[in-house]
């Protein structure tokens, strides 16, 4: 499956995705590459990765012909699997993270590994046998910008909350203004109450197919930094996200 | 005095930049909170409510568009502006309203 998780800051998208990457990747046994382009960190941690920020080096591309306006492509010889091999780290459950890097500075120090970074994810998402899962900075900025078109479902993780359902009714305008084709749905996080999918869906428009309950377990595993799934695997939220992973696997098939 | 508040999304920058700035206008001072967010929702911690906070025109939708263009600061945050609680002046910077190709 290729799905994206987008949503306003703070609603719970790291969390969730590196959740959501570890228990795929031990439900079906097979590859999961979990796609960090947030230029903050953040998805490492909840996947227990050793490393937030690594950039990939410029050579893995190169330019297609002279023009100034030409775009790039993986260096001769290199294939999209060597470029994970090498530059897309493995951690628990054997999930790859793939990112380019965060920002230091100047938004221009990262730009020749965020070409790499578009073109990877480019030929991952024509690659079978490869489960992808994205983690989008919080907000409107990235989601349909030519960030998530790897993506054959976008979900919205929203908390039932006037500012949270906005950015998910904005995200969903987005969605339609860009007409790229993808399923966009919902995931309640943070709930507290079992009308919250209900008002999530009349605000928003969008279908919920998940609710995932306030627990915290989930602040206590980012206070102490390290992922939810090894400070508390058994706990609702965790048993939330693995109903989430299998609603997904339906959504694909559908 | 003129602050920004900054920081990792979820931190509470809104819910702070929103009683800052009711607070410093309580205290008398006269205030005006821009919300500088590509995805706004100041006027929701100020308390203009969602439909308000949803017809703020950004600041940078209006310019170079056809309206006249606004001669300062203060008759942006004027025309294009919202009042809110406690005599704070809202205005809103940007707004992404149509999907294109950009940096993250």
């Amino acid at each position: 499956m290729r799905v994206a998780f987008v949503g306003k800051g703070g609603a719970g998208k790291s969390a969730i995705a590196g959740t959501f990457c570890r228990l795929l990747a031990r439900t079906t046994g097979q590859a999961v590459v979990a796609i960090d382009s947030d230029p903050l960190p953040g998805l490492a941690f909840s996947l227990g990765q050793p490393s937030s920020d690594t950039p990939l080096p410029p050579e893995l591309i190169e330019k297609v012909g002279d023009d100034p306006d030409s775009t790039w492509q993986l260096r001769a010889g290199t294939t999209v699997i060597d470029a994970i091999e090498e530059h897309a780290p493995q951690g628990p459950d054997g999930v790859r993270l793939l990112q380019f890097g965060k920002l230091r500075g100047h938004v221009r120090a990262v730009g020749p590994s965020q070409h790499a970074f578009r073109v990877i994810v480019r030929e991952l998402a024509t690659t079978t046998d490869l489960h992808l899962v994205g983690d989008l900075p919080g907000g409107t900025r990235q989601a349909f910008f030519g960030w998530a078109g790897f993506a054959e479902v976008l979900i919205v993780v929203t908390e039932a909350t006037p500012s949270s359902m906005l950015s998910a009714r904005r995200l969903a305008r987005l969605a339609g203004a860009d007409g790229g084709g993808q399923t966009v749905v919902a995931v309640a996080n943070k709930s507290v109450s079992e009308n919250d999918a209900a008002r999530i869906d009349e605000f928003s428009g969008l279908r919920v197919v998940g609710t995932i309950p306030r627990d915290p377990a989930v602040g206590a595993a980012e206070r102490a930094g390290v992922p939810l799934l090894d400070l508390a695997p058994t706990s609702p939220a965790v048993t939330a996200i693995g109903s989430l992973v299998e609603a997904m696997a339906r959504e694909v098939v559908a | 005095m003129k602050i920004a508040v900054v920081g990792k999304g979820g931190a509470g920058k809104t819910t702070t930049s929103a009683v800052l700035a009711r607070t410093l206008a309580r205290s008398g001072h006269r205030v005006v909170a821009l919300d500088c967010d590509s995805n706004p929702n100041l006027g929701l911690s100020l308390g203009v409510g969602i439909d308000a906070t949803e017809a703020l025109l950004s600041v940078r939708d209006r310019v170079g568009d056809d309206v006249e263009h606004a001669r300062s600061w203060d008759d942006i945050v004027d025309r294009f502006g919202a009042d809110a609680p406690d005599g704070v002046r809202l205005a809103m910077v940007s707004k992404i309203e149509d999907p294109d190709f950009g940096c993250p």
